[in-house]
């Protein structure tokens, strides 16, 4: 009887442990987060370092952040030097060696996809931060499939147990992600051929996708404020030209945009940067939101 | 639970007492001359050396950028420290002066290669949790230098003497801990106990800023806060404790 207890003892205890997360994933950024869940369900533990309303290439340093990165088996960033603020800072103090670059570990999805903007030229002038182009790729849904082929493979390289779900799971995704493609893409045809102007160079990929021409930017160079001399002869240009919107990132401010929209009567459309993923948003819902907000413009 | 682990939180607390040692009799010092705004301005001017070197085309990460810095930060100190005699009263002025013009020289040299300004930005002003122990252990020996002189030959150095040391304490702990949390380090302790008898000063400063590092650690590990700022509001409100404490003890005297 008491062996029997004992063993029925055994199995609830471990039970749990058997379909317990097999994976702690570290991302840098909230729409990797999103897509790790698609692929490995709630079977994995996912932290991600910002939220859809941080700049990733800035943060603030908690306890947490590195005390997730100590424990995570994957570490999916952006790479393309988008974090090289803080990502070698932190992967130094985590000091685990299962995420370090070269190691199955360290995922940067940057590597998987072709980049825009790449300078051709290494001109050190010309700024080598972002000589791997331009790292906002997650704004082109066929960047997403070739992110979630990779790491589909990369999830069952360092857990082979899970490997059928993970499998199931991507295949799943990707045909939900394509019809779902198709859909925006109907949806937003009438954007093709469009002019906009970009208040931040975040969105070459978008407008890559949909087919619309971004004629200038803002910031001509991120994160300095724009010249005076660069704004007036926008607003020169762009009266003469046929502009559809501003496009800016919620979650910047918005100043230089309403100036020139003011100045010219463009409207500005507001699109959230990336995936709301602590409240719960899906890579899905992140794609609708921007459709959304696009064609409502055009009305 | 994890949160708390010490190889986490230790350098950042050890970090925490390297800049205590230097900035509670530096800070005394410079509430005394009221010039309490230096510090900020001293470090944009480092900033401003490193970013001189990186468009020299020398590396950012190495000891020719470490070097500009302190070049920078002790031109800069020598220069306040010429103003404070030619114009002493204006000095707090000249020295927010100083440090609009340092910044925003910064900006026009990086003008067309921003990232790397973000990316030097990150270099100069450090996060206490980042700290690790060969950083420390530099910070700890520039700072015990600086100690020794400022205790032995304090009378002989002079005004010029003291800008200069200044400097250099500055230029190592803007690096480990950023802006605010030095601000906070020099400021607050030394005003709180402005008003001590001065064989209890640095007891009473040095319990302020040691249980506002520590407790700051703590909570920003239990409520997953951003280190810095924590620490920063919880020196600040050690400080007031210690004050409300101190002054009841004198009215019960």
């Amino acid at each position: 009887m008491h062996t029997k207890t004992a063993a029925a003892f055994i199995l609830l205890v471990c039970l749990p442990g058997i379909s317990q997360a097999a994976l702690n994933v570290f991302t840098c950024e909230p729409e990797w987060a999103a897509l790790v869940k698609e692929l490995g369900d709630d079977e994995i533990n996912i932290y991600s370092a910002t939220t859809s309303t941080q700049d990733p290439h800035h943060i603030q340093a908690r306890p947490s952040l590195i005390a997730k990165a100590r424990r995570a088996d994957l570490l999916i960033c952006t790479g393309a030097e988008l974090e090289a603020g803080w990502l070698p800072l932190l992967l130094r103090k985590a000091g685990n060696a299962a995420i370090q670059p070269g190691q199955p570990g360290f995922f940067m999805t940057a590597d998987y996809v072709d980049m825009l903007e790449v300078p051709t030229t290494l001109d050190r002038s010309l700024g080598d931060i972002h000589a791997s182009g331009n790292p906002h790729i997650h704004l082109d849904p066929n960047n997403i499939i070739r992110v979630a082929n990779a790491l589909t493979q990369r999830l069952i390289e360092l857990n082979e147990s899970g490997s059928k779900r993970y499998q199931k799971n991507q295949e799943q995704f990707i045909k939900r992600w394509q019809q779902a493609m198709a859909g925006w893409s109907e949806r937003a045809a009438s954007l093709r051929g469009q002019d906009i102007v970009m208040h931040h160079n975040t969105w070459p990929y978008l407008s890559h996708w949909l087919g619309m021409n971004a004629v200038a930017t803002l910031e001509p160079i991120p994160g300095v404020p724009p010249a005076s001399s660069h704004l007036a002869r926008l607003e020169k240009r762009l009266n003469h030209d046929d502009v559809a919107m501003i496009i800016h990132a919620d979650y910047v401010n918005e100043r230089s945009a309403q100036w020139l929209s003011s100045k010219t009567g463009i409207p500005i459309v507001s699109l959230p940067a990336s995936v709301n993923f602590q409240q719960g948003e899906t890579l899905m819902q992140f794609y609708e939101t921007i459709i959304d907000a696009l064609m409502a413009s055009g009305e | 639970m994890d949160d708390f682990n010490i190889s986490i939180l230790g350098p950042a607390f050890v970090a925490g007492l390297v800049v205590l040692s230097t900035h509670i009799p530096l800070g005394r010092e410079v509430i005394r001359r009221g010039i309490i705004f230096i510090d900020l301005t001293i470090a944009q001017i480092a900033g401003l050396g490193v970013i001189i070197a990186y468009s020299f085309g020398w590396d950012e990460h190495g000891l020719e950028a470490q070097m500009f810095a302190i070049i920078s930060a002790l031109t800069g100190a020598l220069i306040l420290s010429l103003l404070e005699k030619k114009a002493g009263k204006h000095q707090e002025a000249l020295i927010g002066i100083g440090f609009i013009l340092a910044a925003t020289a910064g900006i026009l040299m990086l003008a067309n290669n921003p990232h790397a300004g973000e990316h030097l930005r990150e270099l100069l002003v450090g996060q206490i949790l980042w700290v690790e122990w060969h950083q420390l252990f530099y910070a700890a020996l520039i700072s015990s230098l600086v100690l020794f002189v400022w205790n032995v030959f304090r009378q002989s150095i002079g005004s010029t003497g003291f800008y200069m040391l200044f400097a250099c304490a500055i230029t190592v702990t803007v690096q480990l801990v950023g802006v605010y949390l030095v601000f906070a380090s020099l400021i607050i302790p030394a005003l709180a106990t402005a008003d001590i008898k001065e064989k209890h000063v640095m007891l009473v400063a040095g319990v302020i800023g040691v249980t506002g590092y520590g407790l700051g650690l703590l909570i920003s590990a239990l409520l997953d806060l951003p280190s810095g700022a924590v620490i920063v509001w919880c020196i600040a409100m050690m400080a007031l404790i210690i004050k409300l404490i101190a002054s009841q003890m004198i009215t019960l005297e």
